[in-house]
């Protein structure tokens, strides 16, 4: 498998406009998805991460939504740059969407068949008969058992897990070169969901796909995942490689959130937590939006005045805290002596 | 035997769509099916006016020879709508038909194909007859000429006047033996008229909410889809339209232009559109923002398939139940304003002009000429009511009980 970039955003920034005033949702997030890769995008809810995504599709909703800021390079083409004519060649067709909620995410009117038929009609310019063929094809390879019976099923007749295996026969059913999964198992419980990431895995080998897994879940994106950013209000906390950001986790955010993971074989002890509550998006704190729950800093008048933006700390590893070992210049370093230091 | 077998086996399988879980859970209630068969009823009576009621005989023998003045009188217009009766029934069959033998990933292709036949039939038909029909004015007194003695085995009509006839000796007669239902101010059989009567309200009524429905839909799935200023502008537009008082709007046009059925239809469904645009409003503002909506334009869908085949099956429901109302309604203007001498023109009959007469140049007040007509619109409008009532209550989802 080669491993070139298949879409590299960078600067991304999108505001909502609400009439409580200026929500920055997301500000300067920048990252790339090599072909053929899981690239996991962490974080607690309200962060970002899905606003991420939907960008990625241009699909914010506007009003109140707008990308102010940002490229993001798919294959050769920005994608801010196309008309909303081109952006519908390349929805479901290049890039697709696995949706977090299966139960809401299938027409309850039409059978799953004709979900699945449409979308190949549409972007493979196949005839009826073809693309119903196509899409019991689909089912069977997300693991659909009687697929030839199921797919003149209406969704409401399917259980959540097949629900979302069907979400995830019609994101793939155009051989999209990028899956956007957006939670895909955050409403299936614990047995589906393994089975659900196994048969994106699954996929994934077979098309050469890559995706992009947004998820809270730290389990899940250990596993699967080949390299991870972690989000915190509205921005990148650390990138890394996966294996190296879980063996030495840079950031006190991501510090916290593995160590708030409860490891089996472990008694006795408390599971430890992150104190406070994610801040709002309207009211962000100043300085490093982590300050006011970070167990390293919290007291630092730097951390609660200057943002640490993301930067290469180390070789392939980026973070955003000052007290990142090899973070700061040598020069910020004097600058902080002089000026933050009681 | 085994095929059989196999062959229900398989149609189970093939799921219960949303529009058949409606079906049943509107026919449980029995109220909801006895209004459904009246207004069947009515529209064969609507259907099948003039072998119910005609002064011309089916067949008669007239001189020795055998005539049929019934068939012969009957205008293109009157064989257009036997010919859309039977297709309209034969295009049910074939759609129950579907139901049962067509596998469903073809079936949307081939009730296209076959309402696309049918159609092109229906059109085709109604040119050729109205081509082909000769207009024949058939004055002939047939009855007069069985008392004179001329003609003879002349079966009629179970009602045998014509809608448009004067006879003045027989003027405001009370329901008797000879006139089921009475006489009005010029002798018409008042039954007769009744039945004919139900063709115009009828008309109006689907015409009319049709019209409305697909202004409705069309504008309002527009603002609500779109939403922003589109809506804030497309808003204020429909309520400018609400603000109007629709029914002097309507007299005020009629009085201008010529009194026709034809501009009553459009003049009614022009202006009562603004609750259908509302209610597919509300409902897309909802639909909008749904995962299946995202899903679907996730999927690159274009808008055209977006907002009318994955949002408007979803949100069409209550623009169906407004619909039936909507019949009841414009039957109930229609009536009005042909009670107010601004509907059809006479001789054509209608519910609301008949309605009319019951007070007589006299000053008698004709109790039949009030009560039937008066029956008439208020059991129609009592039927169409309670359909939507079920229906509504069917499509409701918090009534239905969990799949």
């Amino acid at each position: 498998m080669n491993n070139g970039t298949l879409l590299a955003v960078d600067n991304l920034s999108v505001h909502f406009f609400t009439e409580d005033g200026l929500a920055k949702a997301v500000q300067g997030v920048s990252f790339a998805i090599q072909e053929g890769k899981t690239f996991a995008l962490v974080g607690e809810s309200g962060c970002g991460k899905s606003v991420t995504a939907l960008s990625i599709m241009r699909l914010v909703p506007d009003p109140p939504g707008k990308i102010v800021s940002g490229r993001m390079k798919f294959k050769d083409e920005n994608i801010l740059d196309l008309t909303e004519k081109q952006m519908r060649q390349i929805r479901g067709n290049q890039i697709a969407m696995i949706f977090q909620e299966p139960m809401t995410s299938l027409n309850p009117v039409f059978t799953v068949g004709d979900q699945i038929a449409e979308a190949i009609k549409l972007h493979q310019k196949k005839d009826s008969e073809q693309a119903w063929a196509d899409s019991v094809e689909m089912l069977k390879g997300v693991g659909i058992g009687d697929a030839e019976r199921r797919v003149y099923e209406y969704p409401h007749q399917m259980s959540g897990g097949m629900r979302q295996r069907v979400m995830i026969a019609m994101a793939v059913s155009c051989q999209p070169d990028l899956i956007i999964a957006d939670e895909p198992t955050t409403a299936l419980d614990v047995t589906i969901q393994a089975q659900i990431l196994d048969l994106l895995d699954e996929l994934q080998r077979q098309n050469g796909m890559s995706v992009l897994l947004i998820t809270h879940d730290l389990g899940v994106v250990a596993e699967r995942a080949d390299d991870v950013a972690v989000m915190y209000a509205s921005r990148i906390a650390e990138k890394a490689e996966a294996k190296s950001l879980f063996q030495n986790p840079l950031h006190p955010y991501t510090q916290g959130l593995l160590k708030s993971v409860p490891q089996l074989g472990f008694e006795g002890e408390r599971l430890a937590t992150i104190p406070g509550i994610v801040p709002d998006p309207l009211h962000f704190p100043s300085g490093c939006k982590f300050h006011p729950r970070c167990p390293v800093g919290g007291k630092d008048k730097r951390c609660q005045m200057v943002e640490p933006e993301l930067r290469e700390a180390q070789t392939g590893r980026h973070v955003a805290c000052w007290y990142a070992p090899g973070y700061e210049t040598k020069q910020e370093r004097e600058e902080y002596e002089s000026k933050y230091k009681q | 035997m085994i095929i059989m077998a196999e062959k229900t086996a398989q149609q189970k399988s093939w799921g219960v769509s949303y529009g058949e879980m409606v079906r049943r859970e509107f026919a449980k209630n029995k109220l909801n099916v006895v209004s459904l068969v009246l207004i069947i009823i009515l529209f064969a009576l609507a259907v099948f006016a003039p072998f119910l009621a005609n002064d011309k005989p089916f067949m008669i023998r007239l001189d020795g020879k055998l005539i049929f003045p019934l068939f012969a009188s009957l205008k293109a217009s009157d064989y257009s709508i036997l010919l859309a009766a039977a297709i309209g029934i034969w295009q049910l069959i074939l759609i129950r038909r579907n139901r049962r033998n067509i596998e469903p990933s073809i079936r949307g292709h081939v009730l296209s194909r076959q309402l696309l036949i049918n159609a092109s039939i229906l059109v085709a038909g109604s040119v050729l007859l109205y081509v082909f029909v000769p207009r024949r004015l058939d004055a002939t007194g047939y009855r007069e000429l069985i008392s004179s003695g001329r003609a003879s085995d002349a079966i009629f009509a179970p009602i045998p006047y014509g809608y448009a006839r004067t006879e003045l000796e027989v003027r405001e007669q009370p329901p008797g033996k000879e006139h089921w239902l009475g006489t009005d101010d010029v002798g018409s059989d008042v039954l007769c008229r009744l039945i004919y009567g139900s063709r115009i309200s009828l008309s109006v009524g689907f015409v009319a909410v049709g019209i409305s429905s697909l202004v409705g839909i069309a504008i309002g799935s527009v603002l609500g889809y779109f939403g922003g200023k589109v809506d804030f502008i497309g808003m204020r537009f429909v309520e400018i339209m609400m603000a109007i008082p629709v029914f002097f709007l309507i007299i005020t046009i009629v009085a201008y232009w010529e009194r026709s059925l034809f501009n009553i239809m459009i003049i009614i469904g022009l202006t009562t559109w603004t609750g259908n645009a509302r209610f597919i409003r509300a409902e897309f503002f909802k639909l909008r923002n749904q995962d299946f909506v995202q899903a679907a334009v996730s999927l690159g869908l274009p808008l055209r398939s977006i907002l009318f085949r994955h949002m408007l099956p979803n949100g069409v429901a209550p623009v169906l139940v407004n619909a039936t109302f909507g019949i009841a309604g414009a039957i109930f203007i229609e009536a009005a304003l042909s009670f107010l001498g601004f509907g059809v023109a006479p001789p054509t009959p209608s519910w609301g002009q008949m309605l009319s007469l019951g007070v007589s140049t006299t000053g008698r007040f004709l109790w039949w000429l009030t009560l039937f007509p008066g029956v008439a619109i208020f059991l129609t409008v009592l039927a169409y009511n309670l359909v939507g009532e079920g229906l509504r209550d069917a499509i409701d989802p918090r009534l239905r009980k969990a799949a």
